[in-house]
């Protein structure tokens, strides 16, 4: 980052860029749409906020006791789950995280170093940033309560530790969306992820090995992991302010020393791959092939789905090869078997066999059914954001719209069961085959839910719309008020589930739940297609607002 | 809609039609009248309301008040009816990024009613006719401006619309490219089809098209042939000399003695002058 001045015209340059952002607020106002936008942005603030709060105020209070109590060894307890927080659910929710796209400033005569504190200070006005700020600070102020001389010491740390997750977690986006953006990069990762898969296989019978030996062989297998352990950056973080406390100054700077060293690291892989963007790359597949002149093209004809007509055929084949293109959606699709393993091997109040379902082997399934339920959000919630300026033809087109949402709800459908079935496989795999009863609550349960999500995203695609980028990390977001919305529906399709389950388990049979669900799902159906059956006269009260956001630059 | 009633009836005719946004009034009160078989050119300067005009007449944006009609179609009557029997290339072309020429092109096919392998044997002959067969495997985003408008145009016309209404064809076409688009547009002519086009290219729309309308602040101020709009020119000026008995000083430039004025000369007489700029942004190098 060497050669940032900041002279009058970097100042100048940050101040205008801080001013156009604003004034994009102001404008934005103008519509009631854009009113909407902003009450939701606050409401969502609001409750990251609170969760910033709250556990702020339980880490501090944690963080005051280890160090009251003489424990600051085990400051990193609490570091650890930050750390986790941070890089791992922007990542796991990429779908949901905003990554501004800033390749429009390289026209202008920015130095490098600009335009990287730029991409930095934009990248991370996020949620978990926030939170995880906020849950530092209280871990801070829980150590100067405890020993007030601590406070600049812990601070410094803290503060560092901030730097460091927050660069990287801009290195794992930007080096993630390099990776997506190419087909060959996914294919390798998807064959690294299929090894993962079965590698965990492996870890049950090792988790059980150990688990079957006495405590004291436990212990020493942790202890052993524990200088290991004190080299990561959450462990590095906490031996620091434990070496400040017990006055072993020479100790703590050298390990401060170390996180400054992982933080240049990170600077410098993340300085790579900025280079590059500030360079103009283009992540495009296309240009990485050459170009072979051809003779007439032999095209293939295109699909043919039985019983749907040619138009919504051609609408479900359009939207399978945008998704088969879109790194981040596939990445994003895998994330129902990753929260399984997640939940298989994480530490669970029993053996560790059973990780945090415990004894709930059979809640496995339905779990990541509802997971799967949710990552569709942006997609069904938002069915128009990634045609962009194609909506147009959609207007131009002699088709209905009905018919074209038809497709584009085949397509989610058809997506939701295979994501069913490989759901089906994990937890199959990594707990045991779920009961008859507890598949077929499942899956009447989901296809209620499917009915009822693609007929509030229907009316949503078309009322707030939102054009996003599905070939970049983190520009998939539907809109404000439609994850608001979408949010409360969700919430109202669970509750209705858990009635109907606690219901069904009340007289002692699974399978009352899904006659329940089968009902509620004849209901949606019929409201289904009276939703599907006046959508043209609502698209035509919509077309301009539609074209004007989907076809904005 | 009987089909001797189809076939009298123009190819595009609006009346009185209006289109406000808010207190703007961006076009007022136009009766346009294509006949079937014209090579329209539909020009007026930036802001005049061409673009507002064309996607009123395609369905991208309703009229305040007044009426169209597509071949004697009542556009919001019918509009699917309408819709089978043209083609657009609109201002933001229509594309869909993530798809390649050949796809998109198939898609589109199919969306306009060609069964399977029509959409396929016409998308190979408009890609090869378009020059567009030598990145099959490039996703239309990463085409060029030139070959995203030529793709644009292929779509258009797959289906063998009967009207074709194009909004700036030309804007960052390149020579040859500009070359296969005319040769191609002149081909539908002679087929008996109608071009309704907006272009600030005044020598190709003066080159193609055999009328013209100017749209001047939302209003028509001129329509007809190229031949009618400057014998009316050509009038007024004289009429305006005979008034003043002196050479009017009008501010646009005037043709060379004995030379036709142009249609940029025409344009610019009826829509307004030129503008000094010697004086202003002396800061510019």
């Amino acid at each position: 980052m060497a050669g940032l001045t900041f002279s009058s015209e970097t100042r100048g340059q940050f101040s205008a860029v801080a001013r156009v952002r604003w004034q994009l607020f102001l404008n934005s106002m103008r519509t009631i749409r854009g009113r909407m936008e902003i009450v939701a942005r606050v409401f969502t603030f609001l409750a990251f906020g609170m969760g910033g709060i709250v556990g702020s105020i339980a880490i501090g209070f944690t963080a005051w006791y280890f160090v009251y109590s003489g424990r600051a060894d085990w400051l990193p307890v609490l570091l650890w789950p930050v750390f986790l927080f941070w890089q791992f659910v922007p990542v796991m929710a990429s779908a949901f995280t905003e990554n501004v796209d800033s390749s429009n400033l390289l026209r202008f005569p920015l130095t490098f170093p600009c335009y990287f504190l730029i991409r930095i200070a934009y990248g991370s006005l996020d949620p978990p940033t926030l939170m995880s700020s906020l849950w530092l600070l209280g871990m801070s102020i829980g150590i100067a309560c405890a020993s007030p001389l601590l406070f600049v010491p812990a601070a410094a740390v803290l503060l560092l530790f901030a730097i460091f997750n927050i660069l990287l977690a801009r290195m794992l986006f930007t080096w993630m969306e390099r990776w997506l953006a190419q087909r060959r990069a996914r294919e390798i990762l998807g064959v690294l992820f299929l090894f993962m898969v079965i590698g965990f296989q492996f870890i049950a019978p090792l988790l059980r090995h150990f688990g079957n030996r006495s405590q004291p062989a436990v212990s020493r297998v942790a202890l052993q992991a524990l200088p290991i352990e004190r080299l990561t950056p959450p462990g590095l973080a906490g031996e620091i302010i434990a070496h400040s406390l017990r006055g072993e100054y020479p100790l703590a700077l050298g390990w401060f020393a170390l996180l400054g060293a992982y933080t240049l690291a990170v600077l410098w892989l993340l300085n790579l791959r900025l280079r590059a963007q500030y360079r103009g790359e283009n992540l495009s597949e296309a240009l990485a092939r050459t170009a072979a002149p051809m003779a007439k093209q032999q095209i293939r004809p295109g699909w043919t789905i039985p019983g749907v007509s040619g138009a919504v055929s051609a609408v479900l084949e359009k939207e399978i090869h945008y998704l088969s293109r879109s790194g981040p959606t596939l990445f994003t699709l895998v994330m129902p078997v990753v929260v399984l393993l997640i939940f298989r091997f994480s530490p669970g109040k029993t053996d560790g066999a059973g990780g945090l379902l415990g004894h709930a082997f059979d809640l496995a399934f339905p779990v990541g059914a509802a997971y799967t339920l949710l990552i569709l959000t942006n997609l069904v919630y938002n069915s128009f954001g990634a045609d962009a300026a194609g909506i147009q033809f959609y207007f131009v087109s002699p088709l209905r719209f009905r018919e074209i949402l038809l497709g584009k709800n085949l397509t989610h459908s058809l997506l939701l069961v295979i994501e069913m079935v490989l759901v089906w496989a994990a937890a199959s795999l990594l707990y045991r085959p779920p009961p008859w009863d507890i598949v077929l609550a499942t899956l009447t349960g989901v296809f209620f839910a499917l009915v009822v999500n693609l007929t509030a995203g229907n009316l949503l695609s078309v009322y707030t719309p939102k054009k996003v980028d599905l070939a970049a990390l983190g520009r998939q977001r539907a809109s404000q008020v439609t994850a608001l919305v979408s949010l409360g529906i969700q919430a109202a399709v669970l509750g209705l589930c858990a009635l109907a389950i606690l219901l069904a388990r009340a007289y002692h049979h699974l399978w009352l739940a899904a006659i329940i669900f089968a009902a509620l799902a004849a209901i949606a159906i019929v409201i289904y297609f009276l939703v599907l059956k006046r959508l043209d006269s609502i698209v035509l009260q919509r077309r301009e607002a539609m074209i004007t956001e989907l076809c904005r630059a | 809609m009987s089909t001797s009633a189809t076939i009298a009836a123009p190819a595009i005719s609006t009346e009185h039609l209006t289109r406000r946004f808010g207190d703007l009034v961006a076009v007022q009160d136009v009766n346009l009248r294509v006949a079937p078989g014209q090579f329209f050119g539909f020009l007026g300067p930036n802001g005049a309301g061409k673009s507002t005009t064309i996607k009123m007449l395609t369905g991208l944006l309703a009229p305040s008040s007044g009426r169209m009609q597509i071949l004697g179609i009542e556009l919001t009557q019918d509009s699917v009816a309408v819709k089978r029997q043209i083609g657009v290339v609109p201002e933001g072309m229509a594309l869909f990024g993530r798809l390649t020429g050949s796809e998109y092109l198939n898609f589109v096919g199919r969306m306009y009613g060609l069964d399977r392998v029509t959409a396929a044997k016409r998308t190979a002959e408009l890609l090869d006719f378009m020059q567009l067969v030598d990145q099959p495997k490039a996703l239309v985003t990463d085409y060029s401006h030139g070959m995203q408008k030529k793709l644009a145009l292929a779509a258009a016309v797959i289906h063998g619309p009967k009207i074709l209404f194009l909004d700036e064809p030309f804007e960052g076409v390149d020579a040859i490219a500009s070359n296969t688009l005319k040769s191609m547009l002149q081909n539908m002519i002679s087929r008996g089809a109608t071009i309704f086009l907006t272009s600030h290219v005044l020598e190709i729309v003066e080159r193609l098209c055999s009328h013209v309308a100017i749209i001047h602040r939302g209003q028509l101020v001129a329509q007809g042939s190229l031949e009618e709009l400057r014998a009316g020119v050509e009038a007024q000026a004289a009429a305006a000399l005979t008034a003043a008995g002196a050479p009017h000083e009008i501010d646009a430039p005037a043709p060379a003695p004995g030379a036709k004025l142009t249609l940029e000369q025409i344009f610019l007489r009826i829509v307004g002058g030129t503008r000094r700029t010697d004086q202003e942004l002396s800061w510019l190098g």
